[in-house]
């Protein structure tokens, strides 16, 4: 053999302690992370490779739920929409959620703060409201059935190490291979590395890939809330205030879960303020118009906050006079009556889109490639949209013999899905814009648009495939 | 390694097939321009988005072609509940067919799993395809041999990269009639269009097929389709091909193919097909490989 072939098996052989190998290390155990092993795991084709899950907080909750499912609903709740669910039933993972706390909606209203302008479309199940965790331990349920199917002497192939940090990223001398150093010490080498890692992602960092975007300075308070009733028909609700968007979605009886995107002061405010007032608070700002609320808004600010209560009761009074039951009923939310303890909390929104999502030897899935204003509910189901492509692209690179870092496999998943997520993220972001804007003209010319959506029902289907992804 | 170039022969196709002569056994093989040829391509040919991005792309057609081929002779039992006539399958619920198809393909992993098959790449260059073969998980190993020495260091060194391919492959310096084994699975891509005595390097590459094995092989028809692309558009025009890599009297047309191979006892030609590079999108199989590029398969009987 030749001379450079030698040098290189001397290299090789004469290296010290090697770290662990495995084909895939997926960084982040949120609902991409996850969906992504069971996903792998799942395939004929994909079954095989040898996969290391990491996660830097511990999953008890998320591997317990399942057995000791909690009486009380979580705060983190998404909307799936059919095409997620239908992929969740696919790799056998539907089977494990918790279905007595998951509810589709059928209905959607949207209507803004500065106008009468309204929007509703009826739609069999638009989407389904699902808590995070719920979905996470459906995907952890997947795995250990799949773990415990196993033949007799054949190793699984997927560990899951919670409690444990990515701290640094390193390249293998010999052959490039990402080294990826943990909070425990250990140190493992991949054939491939995906970051499932959220927003700020450690593994787009190592890849060096851009990220481009902005911080929309507005905060989504969520909160989980009883209604006075359960609705006859389940409906997402939301309005658009000048501050931003307030969502209603929702839960099965008489639960409903709220994302409230305000101004980072105000959104403070909110988390902060007696339960008794951030409930009045949230039916406010349904019903009355913004002058309204920014006087609201004011006294939160000033802490002048003695008889807001009543006052918010009378003036909602006053409003919901003009109309009959029936009316009130089709134009308005059932009323919200209180929030469960503990349940407010909340988080900066942003836009943001790598340039890509790949590299040598690397692949971004789910908020590591993207992150979007809640108000479209299409952050959690763009990641799952991306685990598909990326199990397709795996799938199609395995049967061809190529190596799954390659990115000869690796670019048809991004080439899938860079188009379709990054015309969401545009739809999305010039809807917030459209809405933030409190200027006459446009504030005509939208509810214009509103109401004329309203009635061209071919319109509406397309604005309906937008929110359910079909 | 003495490669003498020998008279050239003048015709072309069929009749360049049958009036090959053993004259030298290491003429069987490239001609010694080709070879230093192919040595200048060696230092780029594992970077896919480099000048072999294109090679890298066929590939996964190749790829492709051979699997096909393999999955589809595994035989589904009769007597087990997964089978169902071909014909059938469309008439069922599309949910029940998946799932007989789902366990069709596992069953078919299963088997070819066990079957544990040996390969052979002749004319293997840097190793592209042979590292492929190496990683389907139903080959147990694979000899790679080329004549060029510069290649076959760019492939042995590439090798080491990755564990399995540095467990399943061997690459050897030598001409294919210096083979002695015989594989399950043979190939030989892109090659009869650059040797001198394809006849010949074709003998030596049936005979290396296993009873039940397969030969699987590609090259060019000679045709008009085939000289504008490979040579006039790849080569001249928008050189994604070094010049001088085809010579259009070396193309060998499918039929004539077929035929020679037709007429040796033993073996059958169980497809061909033909493929075309198309721009922004890759290679794609297209037609029944009259024109243009094309990929073979045989299968020794007996
Ligand atoms: C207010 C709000 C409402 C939303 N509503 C919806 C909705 O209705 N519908 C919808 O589709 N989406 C919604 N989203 C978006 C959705 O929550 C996210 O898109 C989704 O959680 C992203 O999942 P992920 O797995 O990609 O990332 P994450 O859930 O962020 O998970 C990343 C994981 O990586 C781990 N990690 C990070 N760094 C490291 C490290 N160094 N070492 C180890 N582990 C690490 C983290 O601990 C985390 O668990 C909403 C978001 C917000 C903020």
């Amino acid at each position: 053999m030749s001379m450079i072939f030698r040098r290189a098996l001397a290299s090789v052989s004469t290296k010290s302690v090697e770290p662990k190998v495995v084909d895939v290390l997926i960084v982040g155990g949120g609902p991409a992370g996850l969906t992504l092993s069971a996903a792998l795991k799942n395939s004929r084709i994909t079954r095989d490779l040898n996969i290391q899950l990491v996660e830097g907080f511990k999953l008890d909750g998320v591997k317990s739920f399942y057995e000791e499912t909690p009486e009380l609903l979580t705060n983190r709740v998404s909307s799936l929409t059919p095409q997620s669910v239908e992929f969740l039933q696919r790799i056998g993972a539907w089977k494990f959620i918790r279905q007595e706390r998951v509810q589709p909606y059928d209905g959607m209203v949207v209507t803004e703060g500065l106008s009468d302008a309204r929007l509703s479309f009826d739609h069999p199940e638009i989407a389904t409201m699902c808590e995070n965790v719920n979905l996470q331990s459906s995907l952890y349920q997947r795995i250990k059935e799949l773990e415990s199917q196993t033949a007799e002497g054949e190793a699984f192939g997927l560990d899951i190490k919670d409690d444990t940090k990515v701290t640094s990223i390193t390249k293998d001398e010999s052959n490039d291979w990402p080294i990826v150093h943990l909070s425990n010490g250990e140190s493992i080498k991949t054939r491939l590395l995906v970051g499932a890692d959220g927003f700020n992602s450690p593994v787009r960092k190592f890849s060096g890939i851009e990220s481009r975007g902005w911080f929309y300075n507005r905060f989504g308070t969520v909160a989980t809330v009883k209604l006075e009733y359960a609705p006859f028909v389940s409906c997402a609700w939301q309005r658009f205030l000048p501050t931003g968007p307030i969502a209603l979605l929702p839960m099965p009886d008489d639960n409903a879960t709220m994302v409230w995107s305000t101004t980072p002061e105000l959104s403070e405010l909110l988390t902060k303020v007696e339960p008794e007032l951030f409930v009045s608070l949230a039916n406010a700002a349904f019903l009355l118009n913004n002058v309204d609320m920014e006087y609201y808004y004011q006294c939160l600010r000033k802490d002048e906050t003695e008889g807001l209560v009543d006052d918010i009761q009378w003036r909602i009074d006053h409003m919901t006079q003009k109309f009959t039951e029936e009316e009130l009923d089709e134009k308005f939310p059932v009323k919200i009556i209180s929030v469960q303890d503990k349940s407010r909390a909340r988080f900066p929104l942003r836009l943001s889109h790598a340039d890509t999502y790949v590299a040598d030897r690397i692949a971004l899935v789910g908020d590591a490639a993207h992150t979007t204003h809640p108000l479209a509910g299409q952050g959690l189901n763009m990641g799952q949209g991306d685990v598909q492509a990326l199990v397709n692209a795996l799938e199609q690179g395995i049967t061809r013999g190529l190596d799954i870092g390659n990115l000869l496999v690796l670019e048809p998943f991004w080439a899938d899905r860079y188009p379709e997520n990054n015309l969401l993220l545009g739809v999305v972001d010039k809807l917030h814009k459209l809405y933030a804007c409190t200027s006459e003209p446009i504030v005509a010319l939208r509810s214009f648009g509103l109401n004329a959506v309203n009635q061209l029902t071919l319109l509406k289907d397309f604005m309906i495939g937008h929110v359910s992804g079909k | 390694m003495i490669i003498t170039r020998p008279i050239r022969v003048g015709c072309s196709g069929i009749a360049r097939l049958v009036s090959a002569k053993r004259l030298h056994s290491h003429l069987t093989s490239s001609s010694s321009d080709e070879l230093s040829h192919f040595n200048e391509l060696a230092k780029t040919w594992w970077d896919v988005s480099g000048p072999q991005r294109i090679l890298h792309k066929m590939n996964l057609l190749r790829m492709d072609f051979i699997q096909e081929m393999l999955r589809s002779y595994v035989p589904i039992p009769p007597e087990t509940d997964i089978y169902v006539p071909g014909y059938s399958l469309d008439l069922l619920p599309s949910e029940i067919s998946q799932q007989i198809v789902h366990e069709q393909e596992t069953y078919r992993d299963e088997q070819l799993k066990q079957a544990n098959l040996r390969a052979l790449d002749i004319g293997c260059g840097g190793g592209i395809l042979t590292e492929s073969l190496a990683r389907l998980n139903y080959i147990k190993s694979v000899v790679g041999v080329d004549l060029s020495p510069g290649v076959l260091e760019a492939a042995s060194f590439h090798k080491l990269l990755d564990p399995i391919t540095e467990r399943k492959i061997t690459y050897e310096l030598k001409p294919v009639d210096q083979v002695q084994e015989k594989y399950d699975v043979v190939t030989m891509m892109e090659m009869l269009e650059h040797v001198d005595y394809p006849a010949e390097v074709l003998i030596q590459a049936l005979d290396k097929v296993e009873v039940g094995g397969w030969l699987f092989l590609s090259t060019i028809n000679r045709d008009l389709i085939s000289y504008f692309t490979t040579i006039l558009v790849a080569e001249h025009l928008i050189g994604i091909v070094p010049k001088g890599t085809h010579s259009f009297d070396k193309y060998i047309n499918s039929k004539e193919l077929v035929d020679w191979i037709g007429k040796r006892p033993g073996f059958e030609v169980v497809s061909v097909r033909g493929c075309m590079y198309v721009p922004f999108k890759g290679w794609v199989f297209c037609g029944d490989g009259t024109t243009g590029n094309y990929l073979a398969a045989v299968r020794r009987l007996s």
